[in-house]
């Protein structure tokens, strides 16, 4: 039986089906919840049930046809993980550096791990647009955005 | 019912409402342009700018969108073979060797006025057809409830595609079982929240559906070198007249009057939706056209564009039928409407009709206004729309990713809804590298709730049996057709097997 993509993601689900129905467990009841037909921990042990049971045909069955594999480029790959990477460290960010800040960083940070080199173009695309942006939430929208913390942690 | 029409065309008439349908329709254009990314993604990135506003303008802003962003698929698909949604997928089969001639204006104008016919056809059905179904569903108990989401659940699945049905199952259950995460519906047990503060109220469906379509797809975008790409093919071509002469409009009349009809009703079926109705419409259009029209399918036939056209459109209306008179969405869009609906607090189903007509209506009527605004205003503008295209990829890509993620932390103001996104996205980006479908996992989410309340009610009241399951015949019946839906595609492809094997056997 050859690993196919799809006996792959059969494995990867039954693994988490497993690991759901073993945390249904933990699901505290209320006193006499027992004793009813429908309870906290029903829908899930269903649900791990039925899971383990899709993940089964999945494995077991044959594929209905042979599904091509994407070329996907190690380069592009390691771009996605680097956005997602800047994204987390955005969210890191965010509440020490304030909003203006922050964003500028990571769009003109993003910006520039997609191909863009142009120094002109960097700033113009990212510094003007947070602040516009930051201005258009907190004065127009009147949205409220914590100020940095590194402001308080300075003085 | 005049009454309600009334109701909400004096809502959906509302300058700032107008203007929303506008907005809307603009946004969803450019949006749905954007290769990879659809519906779904448009209207999943309006829904942090929905929830400054009043419900019916909201749902406005969003139906405009919708249609928008199906218009802007079929642009995109004529002009540059790139189809931005899987609804205009059909779309490129004759739109784009149309283009290739020459005709693009005109196959951008069949298009618009396909689309248009289509969701006018659709809008009137909707407006008699949606109060009829409201008020038969005032009398669905707990049980025809239950039923019938499992029927949407498992349209969706079932009509996923050739070697897709277990997979989108299993997506559907994964659906669930995120949806289960956080304090219990019933009995405010925390479940799955491992002592998380942040998990107890659940993961956040407007998180879910950011990090799934809108995050994932532009990842995904990025990861195949799509953004990269310098091919001809990519190119927009020049548009060319968008006069239809009269033999032609002749020609394609029928066409469009059947797959509007045709459309509408593939719509209003849960879970089938805009594509399925495209592809149905076309194959039946090129079985239907006489032999000389039939070889001109796939190389420039304005029957084949039309089809399609009139189809989607009017199945993106009737996909409205369930959700606004049963609270069952009918398509992956639509579930993110429901999603946003019940965060204004309103709940989609039989009362809606009763309990808050001027969204039941402004829905209604602005999706004819939506309709207009394509036509009128958007078609003359596509060459201009078009030029939004040429913003470098490598700038437009950061900014998606930035109104994604913003979008969601606006709503919260919680830094962890980020983290989560990413963690969501990564996910995402790996179930779609095992061709894992993403719509009915968000289905699965956005119904979790309400099937297990249902369920939950249904056992209660049946003492803990399932007889409930066949002792209403609604509910009987309505299983009856879940199973069917369920096993056709399995019948379906052992007949064709077992008809390959006899022409075989009989060679």
């Amino acid at each position: 039986m050859n690993l196919t993509k799809d006996r792959f993601g059969g494995l990867l689900f039954l693994l988490l089906s497993v690991t759901y129905g073993y945390y249904a467990a933990d699901i505290p009841l209320l006193p006499g919840d027992k004793f009813e037909p429908f309870h906290a921990q029903t829908m899930p042990y269903w649900l791990s049930g039925l899971g383990v049971i899709f993940s089964v045909l999945l494995i077991g069955l044959k594929p209905v046809q042979a599904t091509e594999n994407e070329s996907l480029s190690k380069s592009n790959i390691v771009l996605m993980l680097g956005l997602m990477a800047f994204t987390f460290a955005f969210s890191v960010a965010l509440p020490w550096l304030g909003f203006p800040v922050t964003t500028s960083i990571f769009l003109a940070s993003s910006y520039w791990l997609l191909g863009e080199r142009r120094p002109k173009m960097l700033i113009l695309a990212s510094v003007p647009f947070a602040l516009v942006f930051w201005l258009l939430l907190t004065q127009v929208l009147d949205v409220y955005i914590a100020p940095a913390r590194i402001i308080f942690w300075l003085e | 019912m005049f009454e309600g029409v009334f109701t909400g065309l004096s809502t959906a008439l509302m300058p700032f409402n107008l203007m929303m349908v506008v907005v809307g329709c603009f946004a969803g254009t450019f949006i749905g342009m954007l290769p990879g990314l659809g519906p779904i993604s448009a209207v999943a990135l309006m829904i942090p700018i929905t929830y400054t506003l009043d419900p019916s303008s909201g749902i406005i802003l969003m139906a405009g969108v919708y249609y928008g962003a199906v218009f802007g698929g079929s642009t995109s698909s004529i002009l540059i073979n790139a189809p931005g949604c899987a609804s205009t997928l059909v779309t490129t089969f004759d739109g784009y060797p149309l283009a290739q001639k020459n005709q693009a204006g005109k196959a951008l104008a069949l298009a618009a006025y396909s689309s248009f016919c289509g969701g006018t056809v659709g809008a009137i059905i909707l407006i008699f057809a949606a109060p009829a179904l409201a008020s038969v569903s005032l009398s669905f108990q707990s049980s025809d409830y239950f039923a019938l989401m499992l029927l949407g659940l498992t349209s969706v699945a079932a009509f996923s595609g050739k070697g897709q049905v277990i997979k989108a199952m299993m997506m559907t259950v994964f659906g669930l079982m995120i949806a289960t995460v956080g304090n219990d519906v019933i009995t405010g047990a925390p479940r799955y929240t491992f002592g998380q503060m942040d998990l107890v109220d659940g993961i956040s469906f407007l998180l879910l559906a950011m990090a799934t379509f809108a995050l994932a797809e532009v990842m995904m975008t990025i990861m195949r070198g799509k953004m990269f790409s310098t091919s001809e093919t990519m190119k927009p071509v020049a548009l060319s007249s968008m006069k239809l002469s009269m033999s032609e409009v002749k020609e394609v009349a029928p066409t469009v009057a059947r797959s509007s009809v045709f459309g509408f009703i593939v719509g209003v079926l849960p879970g089938a939706g805009a594509t399925i109705a495209s592809f149905l419409a076309y194959g039946l259009e090129r079985n239907l056209a006489p032999e000389r029209l039939r070889k001109m399918f796939g190389k420039g036939a304005l029957r084949g564009l039309a089809a399609p056209e009139a189809a989607n459109n009017a199945a993106s209306t009737g996909s409205f039928v369930p959700l606004l008179t049963l609270g069952i969405p009918g398509s992956g869009t639509t579930a993110i409407m429901l999603g946003a609906l019940i965060a204004y607090g309103i709940q989609p189903g039989p009362r809606l009709y009763v309990d808050h007509p001027d969204v039941f209506w402004s829905v209604i009527i602005s999706m004819y206004f939506g309709n207009l605004v394509l036509l009128i205003l958007n078609l003359p503008l596509i060459p201009y729309i078009s030029r939004l295209l040429s913003i470098p990829p490598q700038i437009l890509n950061p900014l998606i990713i930035f109104f994604s993620i913003i979008g969601v932390y606006l709503v919260s103001f919680n830094t962890f809804d980020i983290q989560m996104m990413v963690f969501i996205t990564l996910m995402a980006v790996g179930l779609k590298m095992l061709d894992f479908p993403m719509a009915p996992m968000l289905l699965g989410f956005i119904l979790g709730g309400m099937l297990e309340k249902n369920l939950s009610r249904a056992m209660v009241v049946s003492d803990g049996s399932f007889d409930f399951l066949w002792n209403r015949p609604l509910t009987f019946s309505i299983m009856c057709i879940t199973v069917i839906i369920l096993l056709l595609p399995g019948l379906l492809n052992m007949g064709r097997r077992l008809s390959s094997r006899l022409l075989s056997a009989a060679d």
